[in-house]
C-alpha cells in the first residue's frame, strides 16, 4: 500500500478554522498541476464506555476511537492512543458495537472534502466537522506516494513534497500552516511497510492534536 | 517542353545540316535524344512481350496436351529471332545515345550554349531532364539513405529477435572506435581486467559491487510465471492458481519449443527491495545481448511486468524511457559489454529516492515538460563501465541534466 503522510492544519494563535483555507488549498493544488479527481469521505467514532458506576473502574481507557477509511470501504480499525493499540476488523463490527452496547459513540466525526491526482502523489484535502452540524472542527490533509510503500524509502520524498507544498501555500498568505505529526509507528506494532493501521494511527494522533489546539467555532 | 516547340522553330534552317555530326544546334540534339530514348523504350517493351511469349512457349511445351511439340518449337523458333533483332535494336539505339553524350555527362558542358541541356540516363535507370537537376535530387537521396539506413537497422533488429537461427552476417556500425577500445577491457580498482562476456562472471560482479541489488535469472516461461504471482497482481487473493492456469496455457502452445528454450536466460530481474525492480530482457536466449529494459515499482505485479512493459506510475515509466536510450548508448560500442554496463547503471537507481540532483540540490522537482513532481530519473551513464563504483553515478532531474534528452 502507498505511503501516506496525514497532515491536519494548525491555525496561528487567534485565528480560526474555515472552508476558505479548504478553498485556498485546493486552488493551491491545481496550481501545481494537481488534477482533482473527486471527492472523498472517512468517519471517526469516540468511544465511551456505558457503566453504571465509572469511578469503579479507572483503567478503562477513555480514547478508545473507531475509524472507517476512504480506502477501505470494508474495514474499521480501532484504536487505543493512550495503549499503542490498533487493530483492524469487518466493518461489520460495528452492528455488534450496537448490540452489545458496552461502548457507545458519544462524538462522531466526518472527514470529507476533494482529492487531487499530482502525478505519483495523491493529495486529499478534507474538512472535520460533527456529524449534524455544519461548524468546522479542522482541516486535515492526506498526502500518498504511489509508487512505494516503504515509510523509510519515501521520508524524503515526502519531506521535499510538503516543503513544495508549504512553499505554494504561502503564497496565498493564510494565517497557519499545515502540520506532520511525528510519531513512531513501532510503538503500535506497525513495521516500515505501510498499511491502512498506519494510517487510523495517524488519524487518531491527528485528531488528540486537534482537539487540543482548535476552538470549535464558526458555521460553514 | 521548351526545346520541341524552339526546334520546330530552327527545325527549317537546321535541316539543310542534317547530319549526326556534332555540329548540329543544341535543340536538334536534345529533340534526337529524346526521339531515341522513345525508340529504345518501345524496343525494352518489345522485349518484355518477347520474354512472356518465350515462356508461354516453354509453357505449352511443359504440357503437351494443350498442343504438339512442333509448335512449341515453331514458337520457340519465332521468338528467338524477333529477340535476337529487338537486342540488336536496343544496341544499335544504346550506341547512338551514347555518342550524343545521354548515357554520359560528356556533353553537359556544350549544351549550355543555348540554355538547353541534353537528358540523362542516370546508371539506376531514371532519366532527368539535365545532369544536374540529378544533384539536386542527390541532396534530397541523402536524407532518403539516412532513413533507409534506419530502416535496415530496424528490420535487422527485428529479424534477430525473431528469426534468430538465420545466420546474420550484417555487422553493426560503432561509434567510433577510440569508445570501443576502452570499453572492450573493462577494469576495476585493483587494474585487473574483467572479462564481462558471461552471465555468471556479470552476476558474480555485481553481486560485489552492488551487495544489496538482488539479481536473478529466468527463462522466457518462468519470468511469465514469476511476473504473474508478484503482490500486487491483481490476483491476491490466489497467486499461485493464476500462475498455474498461464503455465498450462502456455505450455499448450509452445510444447514443441518449450524444451529448447527452457533452460536458456532470457530475462534478468534486478530487484532492490522497496525501490524498483528491473527488467532486462536477452535476445538471443542465452546470449549476453540485451533488447529491452524497463523499471517498475517494488509492489507492481501481473503478465505486464517484462522489458517491453511500462509501469503504471509517472517515475518508473521515465527512467524507462531514459534507459532505452541509454542502451542503444551501450548496445553502439559493439563491444559486447552493453549487458554489464547496462545493469552496472541500472543499479545506481538505488539512491532512486534518496540521492538529491547534483544540479540543483533538490530531491523532487518540478518536470517542465510533464508537469509532474519527479525525483532525479537521470543517471549519468557515459563513463560507466570504468567507474570503480556507483558513487560517482551522478543524478539529475530531466530538465537538469547537462545532455538534455
Amino acid at each position: 500500500m502507498p505511503v501516506k503522510w496525514v497532515l491536519y492544519w494548525q491555525p496561528n494563535q487567534g485565528s480560526t478554522v474555515s472552508t476558505q483555507i479548504l478553498n485556498e488549498a485546493a486552488q493551491c493544488a491545481e496550481s501545481i498541476n494537481g488534477v482533482k479527481e473527486g471527492r472523498w469521505k472517512a468517519t471517526l467514532n469516540y468511544y465511551k464506555p456505558m457503566l453504571r458506576d465509572q469511578s469503579n473502574h479507572p483503567d478503562l481507557p477513555r480514547d478508545f476511537l473507531g475509524i472507517s477509511l476512504a480506502d477501505q470501504p470494508s474495514k474499521y480499525y480501532f484504536i487505543i492512543r493512550s495503549q499503542r493499540i490498533v487493530v483492524e476488523a469487518d466493518a461489520t463490527i460495528q452492528l455488534i458495537m450496537e448490540k452489545l452496547q458496552s461502548y457507545k459513540s458519544k462524538v462522531s466525526l466526518y472527514f470529507d472534502g476533494f482529492q487531487y491526482q499530482l502525478g505519483d502523489f495523491r493529495l486529499r484535502v478534507g474538512r472535520v466537522v460533527p456529524v449534524h452540524s455544519e461548524s468546522i472542527r479542522g482541516i486535515v490533509m492526506e498526502v500518498e506516494y504511489l509508487p512505494i510503500s516503504s515509510m523509510e524509502k519515501a521520508r524524503k520524498v515526502m519531506e521535499e513534497f510538503v516543503e513544495i507544498w508549504h512553499e505554494a501555500l504561502s503564497k496565498r498568505s493564510l494565517s497557519g500552516k499545515f502540520v506532520n505529526s511525528e510519531l513512531n509507528f513501532g510503538e503500535f506494532g506497525l513495521a516500515d511497510t505501510y498499511t491502512p493501521q498506519h494510517t487510523g494511527v495517524q488519524y487518531a494522533i491527528v485528531m488528540a492534536h486537534m482537539i487540543a489546539t482548535v476552538q470549535p467555532v464558526v458555521r460553514g | 517542353m521548351q526545346s520541341l516547340q524552339q526546334l520546330q522553330l530552327l527545325q527549317n534552317p537546321t535541316e539543310a545540316a542534317n547530319s549526326q555530326s556534332e555540329l548540329e544546334a543544341p535543340p536538334k540534339q536534345v529533340a534526337q535524344a529524346m526521339e531515341r530514348l522513345n525508340q529504345a523504350a518501345r524496343v525494352i517493351a518489345d522485349i518484355r512481350l518477347g520474354a512472356d511469349r518465350v515462356f508461354e512457349a516453354l509453357f505449352l511445351t511443359s504440357h503437351p496436351r494443350t498442343s504438339t511439340t512442333d509448335t512449341s518449337l515453331q514458337l520457340l523458333l519465332k521468338e528467338d529471332a524477333s529477340m535476337r533483332q529487338h537486342l540488336h535494336d536496343l544496341r544499335s539505339i544504346g550506341k547512338k545515345l551514347e555518342e550524343s553524350g545521354v548515357l554520359t555527362e560528356s556533353l553537359r558542358s556544350r549544351s549550355n550554349s543555348w540554355g538547353l541541356h541534353m537528358p540523362l540516363v542516370c546508371p539506376d535507370g531514371a532519366v532527368v531532364a539535365y545532369a544536374w537537376k540529378r544533384q539536386l535530387a542527390g541532396q534530397a537521396g541523402a536524407s532518403a539513405v539516412d532513413r533507409t539506413r534506419l530502416a535496415l537497422k530496424a528490420f535487422t533488429d527485428q529479424k534477430r529477435r525473431f528469426f534468430p537461427h538465420i545466420d546474420d552476417g550484417v555487422k553493426m556500425e560503432s561509434r567510433s572506435k577510440k569508445h570501443r577500445a576502452s570499453h572492450s577491457v573493462l577494469e576495476h580498482g585493483g587494474g585487473e581486467p574483467f572479462d564481462c562476456k558471461t552471465l555468471p562472471d556479470i552476476q558474480s560482479r555485481l553481486e560485489k559491487l552492488v551487495p544489496n541489488v538482488k539479481v536473478s535469472t529466468y527463462g522466457r516461461l518462468s519470468w511469465l510465471k514469476r511476473a504473474n504471482s508478484l503482490p500486487g497482481s491483481g490476483s491476491d487473493d490466489d497467486p499461485p492458481e493464476a500462475s498455474k492456469l498461464v503455465f498450462q496455457s502456455s505450455s499448450k502452445l509452445r510444447s514443441g519449443l518449450e524444451a529448447e528454450v527452457a533452460d536458456k536466460v532470457a530475462v534478468i530481474e534486478l530487484y532492490v527491495p522497496s525501490v524498483f525492480r528491473a527488467v532486462v530482457s536477452l535476445n538471443p536466449a542465452g546470449s549476453v545481448d540485451p533488447d529491452s529494459v524497463a523499471f517498475f515499482s517494488p509492489d507492481e505485479g501481473g503478465s505486464y511486468l517484462h522489458s517491453r512493459g511500462f509501469s503504471a506510475h509517472h517515475v518508473y515509466k521515465h527512467i524507462t524511457e531514459h534507459a532505452s536510450t541509454v542502451l542503444q548508448y551501450f548496445l553502439g560500442f559493439g563491444t559486447g559489454t552493453a549487458l554489464y554496463s547496462l545493469l552496472l547503471w541500472i543499479c545506481s537507481f538505488e539512491s532512486l529516492f534518496s540521492k538529491p540532483c547534483s544540479k540543483c540540490g533538490r530531491l523532487l522537482a518540478m518536470d517542465k515538460k510533464s508537469a509532474l513532481i519527479l525525483p532525479p530519473l537521470h543517471r549519468a551513464y557515459q563513463e560507466l563501465p570504468l567507474a570503480a563504483n556507483l558513487d560517482v553515478c551522478e543524478a539529475y532531474h530531466g530538465g537538469c541534466s547537462p545532455d538534455d534528452s
